[in-house]
């Protein structure tokens, strides 16, 4: 099979002799390779983008006539990636050093197990051409390089099993001066998965020179290091096909916000709810914020918590006001509900708090001594009739109806009207709160959830 | 209709409106839920949403799919814009339309994941190598996050420029009442395509400040995209006179639409005393601040910017009336944007007023800060 490009008609449109490459360096026997390659499939400019990474190799896109892409070390199949998703009828073929595979190592691999269909030529020449011949990912033991004046000593980096240990659909390590290997380079672009050919290479610069390196050392250098040459992977059509969808995508059903009855809200009142992680805290505050903002007020929500998921504290700040909120901190809570140890650590130094803050707070949390008026509720007691998940939220609206900020009927028709995955739970809340709140004698709560007052 | 959403939700509530059909990005506090809600939004097939192996595969998946004419947008936290870093500039240089989000965090490194802060003020102007600018959004609540998204789409395709839109914790996260059909959002705008007609050249510009005609990679005419320096045809080019005209339309483009770029919202008081200059989270504090010292018959005026970068100075200096002499600046950061301010208004005298523990500024600090303004 010829290698030579014709420039009138195809994609590959320079010439050996015009390439900026060093004579002798294997990057154009690749290129006229992959033109010879895409001509044959009869590829149309228009549907081919040549990805190009950094280093020598990062040059040849101006040597094409199609879609060109040049953009940073390693990260070329990062692009590859985003126009191949956007353009998916595409053929997206990156070319890339081994530094770039070595920088690039992350993107390498998992593009490899997504499996999106992008095509990767590694141009191998075993050290970094551009900067001065220093050693590379894929360097031999002993390899001299400016960076290994003493031999190199590290294992060379095995990219064909890399990518086939994480699902390449296609690949093969073969050398550049194959004479067939724009037919090794058809195959991998034919294959409709993910696909990598490590081409080796010779660096006439550096790599040659340094090291007596000759064509024929790639079989020793193949064999020593467990580095087979020739198709390593090639997986059939219908299971490669099978590989490189996009990954499926599920919705989440999302509840259209409800319409409430307007609610009569007493102006704006802070509140604050803390506790720990899993107690649903910031749902119970969003539950209230919720009917709140369907109600026709207003209401803001800033939670803080650590970066701990189902430990540690979790306190909820919560506005709700019949103006529009514009700063969402609490700085002066009219309501707070202490419900775990936890919660009570996090808020610190209660004794800033002004008399005028009622402060409920679970019997069993360990308390100082505070001005504001402070009543205990039997938190386990209130789980029992609401539920463990719904806890804090019945321990917030049985504050919100001992502030007598609404009542009970009215919370419990607009917890039922909000809706939504938790509705039964919420309910279960509201139910707890009014059977545990005598509404007729609003300061007079019931005994039993309020050990301290009835003491 | 009125909702109760956090930043994060009118972020990309504001994308979708402005025609997002990208989106790439990797888990990280406090921006995740953008990624998840993106993951459902486009579940109709409206656009793609990736979650990529780390931050640098998520801007440059975005990266080539605007390339291909994706309206692209990703969303992280301080320790991943340090890993946008490389490709901002590749999207400078390359001149990509690109919305990045930046949900601030605490402090430097992995800070505090879940504590506000709003330290990248000058990072996201300076987040890259070469100098060369881009511009750069604050919102201050769940709603200016809705509008400055759609604005920040409008500003990258209009100028083939990546924009950073700054959010932090305490926006991304926190629940407020908003009614989105009530903000008034401009005219959607698109990036300006190449005919189908004539040659394609993929950076060609009749002035410094033009920008070039977009045509994307899989279309008809050929894409030649490169991040190193280049040509009007896009090929590498060691000629000093066209570098020197494509450095200096990367800078022309930004300074052109300089006017245009400066976004804020002024509450003038012509006999004001006091200005207070504020942006981010702290604007909710100022507002409430400045109506409480009027309350108390003092005469302020407040300046909120949406815009920071370029510095919308002129904003500014109109904003500092004949009688002010005292400015008020809080940030949730050591004090960084201020000098930007003294920069711009050279008399007078700038307070700065500054949180970082990652907590809030409160009215009353700020509103002491003016008062002390008076007395002094």
């Amino acid at each position: 099979m010829s290698r030579a490009a014709c420039p009138e008609s195809s994609l590959l449109t320079a010439r050996r002799g015009d390439m900026c490459y060093c004579p002798g360096c294997s990057h154009a026997a690749v290129l006229e390779s992959l033109g010879a390659a895409m001509d044959r499939m009869g590829l149309r400019p228009e549907e081919v983008c040549i990805v190009s990474d950094i280093g020598c190799i990062g040059t040849a896109d101006r040597y094409f006539s199609c879609h060109t892409f040049h953009g940073l070390h390693g990260r070329s199949i990062t692009y590859a990636e985003g126009i191949k998703r956007a353009r998916p009828g595409m053929s997206v073929i990156v070319l890339i050093g081994d530094g770039g595979c070595g920088i690039g190592t992350a993107h390498l691999v998992h593009a490899a197990r997504r499996g999106i269909g992008i095509k990767i030529l590694v141009c191998n020449n075993f050290n970094f051409g551009m900067t001065g011949g220093q050693h590379s990912p894929t360097t031999p033991p002993e390899a001299r390089t400016a960076t290994t004046p003493g031999g190199a000593v590290e294992r060379p980096f095995d990219i064909c099993q890399t990518v086939i240990a994480n699902g390449a659909a296609h690949a093969g390590r073969f050398s550049a001066l194959d004479a067939d290997l724009s037919d090794k380079i058809e195959a991998a672009l034919r294959s409709p998965g993910f696909a990598l050919l490590d081409i080796w290479e010779l660096c006439t610069a550096y790599f040659v020179p340094s090291n007596k390196f000759k064509p024929t050392s790639f079989l020793p250098l193949s064999e020593t290091f467990g580095l087979p040459l020739g198709l390593l992977r090639d997986m059939p059509t219908e299971v490669a096909s099978t590989h490189q969808p996009e990954p499926p995508l599920t919705s989440r059903p999302s509840a259209s916000p409800p319409s409430i009855a307007a609610l009569a809200w007493p102006g704006r009142r802070e509140i604050c709810i803390a506790g720990s992680a899993g107690q649903r805290i910031r749902s119970a505050a969003g539950v209230l914020g919720e009917i709140a903002v369907a109600g026709g007020l207003f209401a803001a929500q800033l939670d803080d918590f650590p970066i701990t998921v189902r430990k540690g504290h979790s306190v909820s700040e919560l506005i709700v006001s019949d103006r529009p909120i514009r700063y969402s901190g609490v700085d002066r809570p009219d309501l707070v509900l202490i419900l775990s140890d936890d919660g009570a650590r996090r808020l610190g130094e209660l004794s800033s708090l002004p008399a005028g803050c009622r402060v409920i707070a679970d019997a069993a949390v360990t308390l100082p001594v505070i001005k504001a008026s402070l009543q205990f509720i039997d938190l386990a007691s209130l789980e029992k009739s609401s539920g463990r998940a719904s806890a804090a939220l019945a321990a917030l609206c049985l504050g919100v109806l001992v502030q007598g900020w609404l009542d009970g009927p009215t919370v419990e028709s607009a917890v039922g009207a909000l809706g939504g995955r938790y509705v039964e739970g919420n309910l279960a809340a509201v139910r707890a709160a009014r059977g545990c709140f005598d509404e007729t004698a609003r300061t007079q709560p019931h005994a039993a959830l309020f050990p301290e007052a009835a003491s | 209709m009125r909702e109760f959403l956090t930043g994060n939700q009118t972020v990309v509530r504001g994308a979708l409106r402005a025609g997002c059909d990208f989106f790439a990005g990797y888990p990280i506090t406090p921006a995740s839920s953008i990624l998840s809600d993106f993951v459902d939004a486009f579940a109709d097939g409206g656009g793609r949403a990736v979650q990529t192996e780390d931050e640098i595969a998520a801007i440059g998946q975005c990266i080539g799919a605007a390339m291909t004419g994706a309206r692209a947008l990703t969303a992280t936290s301080g320790p991943g814009m340090s890993l946008y870093s490389e490709n901002i500039g590749l999207a400078q240089m390359g001149e990509v339309p690109l919305v990045i989000v930046d949900c601030q965090r605490m402090g430097p490194a992995t800070g505090g994941a879940t504590a506000t802060g709003e330290g990248d003020v000058l990072f996201a102007r300076h987040i890259t190598s070469g100098g060369y600018p881009l511009p750069v959004l604050a919102a201050t609540n769940a709603a200016t996050a809705y509008r400055l998204t759609h604005e920040a789409f409008n500003i990258a395709e209009r100028l083939r420029t990546p924009v950073i839109l700054l959010s932090s914790k305490d926006i991304a996260l926190t629940r407020q009442t908003v009614d989105l059909d009530e903000i008034p959002l401009a005219e959607k705008r698109a990036r300006t395509m190449h005919g189908s007609d004539g040659d394609f050249h993929p950076y060609r510009v009749a002035e410094l400040d033009d920008v070039p005609a977009f045509a994307p990679i899989g279309g008809p005419a050929r894409v030649r995209f490169t991040g190193s320096i280049h040509d009007e045809e896009g090929l590498l080019t060691i000629d000093r006179r066209k570098i020197d005209r494509k450095l200096r339309h990367l800078d022309a483009k930004i300074q052109g639409a300089r006017t245009s770029l400066e976004l804020f919202d002024a509450d003038i008081d012509p006999d004001a005393e006091a200005l207070v200059i504020c942006y981010g989270a702290t604007d909710g504090a100022a507002r409430d601040a400045v109506d409480e010292a009027r309350s108390m018959g003092r005469r302020v005026s407040r300046l909120t910017l949406y815009s920071l970068w370029p510095v919308p100075g002129d904003a500014v200096r109109r904003a500092v009336t004949s009688y002010v002499r005292h400015l008020i600046v809080p940030e949730l950061n050591i004090g960084l944007y201020v000098e930007e301010i003294r920069r711009v208004v050279r008399h007078g005298k700038i307070s700065s007023l500054t949180r970082f523990d990652g907590g809030l500024i409160a009215p009353r600090t700020i509103l002491n800060a003016v008062m002390e303004g008076f007395c002094g």
